[in-house]
This record gives structure tokens, sequence and C-alpha cells, in this order.
């Protein structure tokens, strides 16, 4: 539970541009099978709430950067999310740079003797 | 995968209602947490176990900060008509007159523009479409007046009285000749003789007149007894005349009027103005002492110039009167004046 709550405030800053990433690899996702899909390659390192993710997708679609369709499925009304044009290019912007971010955060992490070499 | 019974759905979406989230999140979030409940039914979990579970993560306060989330959200699409009418009674009227102010007064604006443009150019739009009369073109004035027609009363005509028998002259009755071989000639058929016809008219037959005239006189002429005095018009003392022998002439002759012309005559004002220019024909008569009478204009061209041409004859010097058979006479004297202008 500790260190869930830890990974979340990092998760936070990031979670859209986790997000992003992901539909712009799978097209079309729906709510749950995002928190699923960020569960499985993390490990479960990574587990999104559906508190903090729906928050995030509806701000996005706000944005202009996803579009939903609403499918019936089993009776449920299910809401699948995908990019559309400029949430592709934001999708690219945003992992750029977050990995540029990561690379600045690892050599910040990094042993001196090792960032200095 | 397993499937959640409808019973189970209706239990979850009566939960998340009961927390209060809002209907916009409703089917996402129930969907969100049915794929859930599925997942740890699948897991083998009891379905009591895993609403529990849900429950958990799910629990009333996420719930209420989702709703206030996504509130928030919508919030920034609202405009202030929306914050002002929150919870008001929208149906009544206000809420639609603001909501559609903007798209009112634009519309109003461009119409009265366009109402107000069409006003200011309608004289301009209006003369382009009808052309202007031009300067020379001719239009008649009709007027029309009531003409009050009265059956004209003729007078009944005068019985006219029937011939009176005219009075019948003795006939002798002319025969028609045949012509017929010698010996069948009747000795009786013989023509009238001379004396028959001193007392009668040669007649188709022999009638014993009922009138004692000879001679048949035409009725005299009725002329009407008159006074024998003709009412003559006095004559005038002096007979005007036209054409005389010798004309009358501007003492000093033609040259010395045209002078005299020039230096008195003044272009009127007001058709020098109106650019005014021809000829005025003044008549006058020169007496047979020469003076100058009757001054009148026979064709002007107005705008002053036909007043100035007959105050300009009237200051002229007495003529030298025209002369006919030697004796001066009055001559009516017709005289153009031309008003050019430089």
């Amino acid at each position: 539970m500790d260190t869930n709550t830890t990974s979340n405030e990092y998760v936070r800053g990031t979670l859209k541009t986790i997000v992003l990433n992901l539909l712009a690899e799978e097209k079309r996702m729906y709510g749950y099978e995002i928190t699923q899909e960020v569960k499985e390659r993390t490990g479960g390192a990574i587990a999104l709430t559906f508190g903090a993710l729906y928050p995030v997708l509806h701000k996005l679609e706000q944005e202009g950067l996803l579009v939903t369709e609403s499918v019936e499925v089993d009776g449920r009304l299910r809401k699948y999310y995908s990019l559309t044009t400029p949430g592709n290019e934001a999708a690219r912007v945003k992992t750029d740079d977050l990995e540029r971010f990561v690379d600045a955060i690892r050599l910040l992490l990094a042993p001196k003797s090792l960032a200095t070499e | 995968m397993k499937r959640l019974q409808e019973n189970k759905i209706e239990l979850l979406s009566n939960y998340l209602k009961k927390s209060g989230l809002s209907a916009e999140l409703l089917p996402e979030i129930l969907d969100h947490l049915a794929c859930e409940a599925e997942e740890r039914l699948w897991d083998g979990d009891s379905f009591e176990h895993a609403f529990s579970g849900i429950v958990e993560t799910a629990d009333p306060e996420t719930l209420h900060v989702l709703s206030v989330e996504h509130n928030h959200l919508l919030a920034m699409e609202k405009t202030l008509n929306d914050i002002v009418f929150e919870g008001r009674n929208k149906s009544y009227g206000a809420y639609q007159l603001r909501k559609g102010y903007n798209s009112t007064m634009q519309r109003s604006l461009l119409l009265g523009v366009t109402f107000f443009l069409l006003i200011m150019l309608l004289p301009n739009l209006y003369a382009r479409l009808v052309p202007e009369p031009e300067k020379d073109d001719i239009g008649f004035q009709v007027e029309l007046i009531t003409v009050d027609v009265k059956p004209e009363v003729t007078p009944p005509p005068v019985p006219v009285e029937p011939p009176k028998a005219e009075p019948q002259p003795n006939t002798v009755k002319s025969p028609s000749f045949d012509v017929l071989p010698d010996n069948m000639v009747v000795e009786e058929a013989t023509p009238p003789t001379v004396d028959d016809l001193e007392h009668a008219l040669p007649g188709e037959k022999t009638i014993e007149g009922n009138s004692d005239m000879m001679d048949i006189v035409p009725p005299a002429a009725e002329a009407p007894a008159g006074k024998g005095k003709a009412v003559e018009a006095e004559a005038p003392k002096e007979e005007t005349f036209l054409v005389v022998e010798q004309a009358p002439a501007y003492l000093g002759g033609n040259a010395a009027m045209a002078e005299f012309l020039r230096k008195n005559l003044k272009y009127p004002s007001q058709a020098s103005r109106a650019n005014i220019q021809g000829r005025v024909f003044v008549s006058f008569i020169v007496g047979s002492d020469g003076k100058i009478e009757d001054v009148k204009t026979l064709k002007g061209i107005g705008f002053g110039c036909d007043e100035e041409a007959e105050r300009v004859i009237k200051l002229m010097p007495n003529w030298k009167a025209g002369r006919q058979s030697g004796n001066p006479v009055r001559v009516r004297f017709n005289l153009p004046i031309v008003f050019q202008l430089d």
C-alpha cells in the first residue's frame, strides 16, 4: 500500500503521457483495458486507479486529443477511446519529453562518480 | 470469462448511484467495475468477496472526487449563462433569450445596417433605374375637365303649314301623236291651236282651271325695308399703315439706332444668370409726328428681356415718320432686338 501511494505520486505527472502512448500503440481502448494493460506491462508496479484514470481521459477528450465511441457489450455501454490527429502528435511529443526527462532523472539519481564519468 | 448476471450489475449500479456518482459518468464506471468484478470472479473469488473488494477501491469518497472533477471539467465549457442559471428554471424563457442574445444581436445589426443602407441608396438606385428625361423630350400634360353635358333643348319644330292648293292654270290636252298610215289618221286628234294656248297651258288633259291667273309671276323677293342709312364705323382719325412708300426711320439711320441700343440696353441679370439668348420682336407705331407709341412685344424670350426691350424702345427719341404719297402717316413698325451673351 505504501509503495503504491509513492508510485501514484509519480504516476500522476506522467499519466497523460502513459495514456497517450498506450493509445498510440493500441488505437482503441476502454478504461479498464488501459489499467490492465499498464498493470501487465509493468508487472503490477504501476496500478492505475479508476479514480485517477478517468479524469485524465475526460480531460484529454475535452482537449480534443481523444475521441470516444460507445459500444454496447454484454448489456453495458463501453466507452472506447482513440487518438485524434492532434492526439497522435501530442502523444509523440509527450513521449519524447518524458523520455528526455527520465534520462535526466537517471543522471540525477546515478552516483556522482558515474554521472561525471 | 465469466459474465456478471443482470442482477449483479444492477447491484453495482445501485451502489454507484447511492454514492452520488453523476449520471454521465455512471455507465463508464459501471463498466469498469463490472470488468474488475468479472476479473475477480475469473480468479475464483465469490461475487460477495469481489463486490466488497470493489467497494473498497471504489469507496464513496473516490467516487465523489471523480464526480466533482468531472463537473469541474464540464464547468470549463459552461458559459456565464449556464452558471447564472444553475439550478434555476431554464424553461421560463430568460435562459433561451440570454443564450440566443449574441446571434439575435448579430442578425438584427446586419438587418438594420442593410435596411439603413437600402434607404440611403434608394434615391440613387431609383435614379439609376429610371432614366432622366432628355432635355428635348416632349411631354404632354393632359388635363381632364369634367364637362357638364346638358341635353340640348331643341325647340319643337314649327309645324309646317301644308302647302295651299296652288293656283291651277288652265290646261289643254296636248295629245301624243302616233305615227300611223294616212288612212288611219283620225282627224280629231289635232294639237291645240295658238288660240287655245292663249288662255291655257299645254297639258296632258284639257282641264278647266280653277284660277283666274293668267300670268305666273315669280313672287318678288321681299327686301327688308331698311332705313336706308348705313351705320358706318367712325373712321379713325389717322390710319395706321403697315407698308408705306417711305418707311419710317431712326434719325441718323440704322447705325445710330444700333449705337443707341448698345448704349441703353442692359442685359437683364435674370436672363444672363439663366444663360438666355435670343431675339425679342417688338412692335410699335411710329406716329406721323415721329413719336413712338403702342410698344408691345410680339414674340419674346422672357427672363426680363422683353421688358428691357420695350423699355429701351420707349426711350428712343422721335423717328422720321413714314410717308405715304408725300404725307406723313402712322406706321406700325416691327423691330427685332437681339440679346446675345458674350
